[in-house]
């Protein structure tokens, strides 16, 4: 009896040896190296869909889906979309990441959302030969050229915000050398690296600069600001929840100073960021304000009723490239990951919802990007510079 | 020296150190009763918040209100009080009743698996996006408009609404607990809850009635954060109730005034820390007192140390 027991047992675990030699014997980047059938296309979607940025994640998401749902009614190959929610957590975006890449069928990735989720899923996507973008990811330091290839994203860098909105503080706003501006970042590394770039600038200019940090979930900001002085000009806020900003610039309000709130594109919400004399630079344009893409706003309400942010629209031209490189890619009938990443980054789009045309440079970023001022005047974001 | 800095940072601690007092009041009623970390008692404190959210819209919204303020805001502290009392007694009921004889760590992550619940419940029905009460913005902008305190400091009347309104609520629940029956009963059944049921106490109705209270409280606190700090979203009760938390450990989890003492000490270490030192390493100095007192008195300032019976 016991011996067949263990006669039993050993023959259980030969198996399970077995089908497990057979799956470690078949990694991601191997199972989808080889071209595929275009009759079951994937793009993966990593966004922070729940969580304290859900509103953000879940805009971006419903922007790609928009765009693939209105593109499968008319165009073949039906490409479906992955969803993935990161949480805006670099180790959850990770994990998501591995299960995209040992999904043979996903041929590229929009997302993750955060510039720390990028750096924390791009060596498992280059390991699995996908292309992956971001429409919000902002820190310089992405695209230069460790990714090359791999990663790119349709919206300017911060390199190109911190000096834009430190030189208007200067050139419109009374900043002048020996005046003061409270640089306040929310503790994320885009807010983080924006705010460098901004005290590095005004300080550079002799501007005195008073560095303070909250988190991204404070509510509280009286004691901070109790240090804004009469010699402060500007409050800058990188923050990438705008209700944040709005709280801040109330409360500001409210202990009678006059320093000028001045958001970054994480705050770029007309819904939430209304505070009136406050001003805010962002990488697009609103695309509820552009009457040119009144059309396809209002399809997208009609598929996703409620407010939308300018968060979103960037995903929707991220999925209009996946699917122009995607339909290059299946000319023969066949797609391959490499083939999508080649051509993906080869897109150029001469006009797009976001107002201009779509170019990417060799290292991935958008050429020619460039970021705009906006003012708030009763509650509408009037475009300044 | 700057006196206005001071007096406003003396003014900030004290308000937001009043709603810490107010959910770690209930964090230490519960742990007096049951030795239970309730960690689901700060979701309780956002779903009072989003109480008196409904209620600032059933009246017409923000901008619109159909009501006078005074009215609205008695109307909010009743309903969310009412409701966060409520959601307090289903979950014990549903919850952690049948885990009182459990081992300690059965309860515990009951508790964190009550409070992902409500979070995820909180979002999966009302949305992740922020709200606002935007009390700046109601007829009578009670964030906005205040009065002005020696060395020009200022505190809006939503602040001094907070602080009394804290005061009231503390003095109450002293009253209760020392010169009610069922006051007595608690304070019986935290002493020990066997002791107290051979003694004709009915513990079941003691346990019910503090988590009642401790979470009425609780949504009275989210109420109070509403008016004065105005936004609220599915996962704030996170981070409340971490400090509310940290606030109860630090005044001695399981005493009342400990938890209130905690409370402000939290609330004017964060920020007298922001205002004189770095908001960057505000969280490092809370954090900092929270390991003195327990190098000092491990049993909190206010707390009473453990007897073993061997």
């Amino acid at each position: 009896m016991v011996r067949r027991i263990g006669l039993i047992a050993v023959t259980v675990a030969a198996v399970v040896l077995a089908i497990v030699s057979v799956a470690s014997a078949k990694p991601a980047s191997h199972a989808a190296a080889s071209a595929a059938s275009c009759s079951n296309v994937k793009i993966g979607m990593q966004a922070p869909i729940t969580g304290p940025a859900g509103s953000i994640g879940s805009d971006q998401l419903h922007w790609a889906e928009f765009y693939f749902t209105q593109w499968n009614k008319t165009h073949k190959p039906k490409i479906t979309l992955v969803q993935e929610d990161t949480q805006l957590d670099p180790s959850k975006a990770s994990t998501t990441a591995q299960a995209l890449a040992s999904n043979a069928a996903v041929m590229g990735v929009i997302g993750p959302a955060g510039s720390d989720e990028v750096q924390a899923v791009a060596p498992i996507f280059k390991k699995a030969g996908l292309a992956f973008a971001s429409g919000s990811a902002t820190r310089v330091s992405l695209t230069n050229g460790a990714w090359k290839g791999y990663f790119f994203r349709d919206v300017p860098n911060d390199g190109v915000q911190g000096p834009t909105d430190a030189a208007y503080m200067m050139s419109k706003l009374g900043v002048t050398k020996g005046s003061k501006v409270m640089v306040v970042d929310d503790q994320e590394s885009y807010s983080t690296g924006l705010a460098d770039i901004v005290q590095q600038t005004l300080s550079n200019a002799g501007v005195t600069v008073d560095r303070e940090s909250v988190s991204q979930k404070a509510t509280d900001f009286s004691s901070l600001i109790a240090k804004v002085d009469s010699s402060t000009k500007v409050v800058f806020l990188p923050f990438q929840i705008a209700a944040e900003a709005q709280l801040f610039a109330q409360q500001l309000q409210a202990q009678g100073k006059s320093a000028i709130p001045f958001g970054s594109d994480g705050t770029f919400d007309a819904t939430n960021f209304t505070s009136n004399g406050a001003y805010i630079s962002f990488f697009a344009p609103d695309v509820t304000t552009i009457p040119a893409d009144a059309s396809i706003v209002n399809l997208f309400h009609k598929q996703f009723p409620g407010a939308t942010s300018p968060f979103g629209a960037p995903n929707y031209v991220l999925a209009q490239m996946y699917a122009a490189a995607i339909t290059k890619a299946c000319s023969d009938g066949k797609i391959s990951r490499a083939e999508v990443r080649k051509d993906v980054l080869k897109v150029s789009l001469k006009s797009t919802i976001l107002g201009g045309p779509i170019k990417l440079t060799a290292n991935g970023d958008v050429a020619g990007a460039k970021f705009h001022i906006f003012k708030i005047e009763n509650g509408k974001y009037v475009t300044v510079a | 020296m700057n006196w206005n800095l001071f007096v406003t940072e003396l003014v900030s601690g004290i308000t937001h150190g009043s709603v810490y007092a107010l959910i770690a009041l209930g964090y230490s009623m519960v742990y007096g009763i049951l030795k239970l970390l309730n960690f689901a008692h700060g979701d309780i404190y956002m779903v009072g918040s989003f109480i008196g959210f409904g209620i600032i819209d059933v009246a017409g919204g923000a901008t619109n209100l159909g009501i006078p303020v005074w009215l609205l805001l008695f109307i909010m502290l009743f309903c969310a009080m009412l409701g966060g009392g409520l959601l307090g007694v289903m979950i014990e009921r549903f919850a952690y009743r049948r885990l009182r004889n459990a081992p300690r760590i059965a309860p515990l992550i009951t508790a964190l698996g009550v409070s992902f619940f409500l979070e995820n419940g909180a979002q999966l029905v009302l949305g992740a996006q922020y709200r606002s009460y935007n009390s700046f913005s109601w007829r009578s902008p009670i964030a906005l408009h205040g009065f002005t305190l020696p060395a020009q400091a200022r505190i809006s009347y939503a602040g001094v609404i907070v602080i009394i309104g804290t005061v009231v609520l503390v003095i109450g629940l002293t009253l209760f607990v020392q010169r009610t029956q069922l006051g007595k009963a608690m304070r019986a059944t935290s002493f020990d809850r066997e002791a107290a049921s051979m003694m004709g106490i009915d513990v079941d109705q003691v346990i019910v009635a503090t988590f009642f209270i401790g979470s009425a409280l609780a949504g009275a606190a989210g109420v109070f954060n509403g008016i004065q700090y105005q936004q609220l979203w599915p996962y704030m009760g996170f981070t409340a109730g971490l400090y509310a938390f940290i606030a109860a450990v630090v005044g001695g989890i399981g005493s009342l005034p400990g938890a209130v003492l905690g409370g402000l000490t939290i609330g004017l270490a964060q920020a007298f820390s922001i205002g004189y030192i770095s908001s960057t390493f505000s969280d490092a100095v809370v954090f900092a007192i929270l390991i003195a007192v327990m190098i000092v008195r491990p049993s909190g300032l206010l707390g009473r140390a453990a007897v073993s019976k061997v």
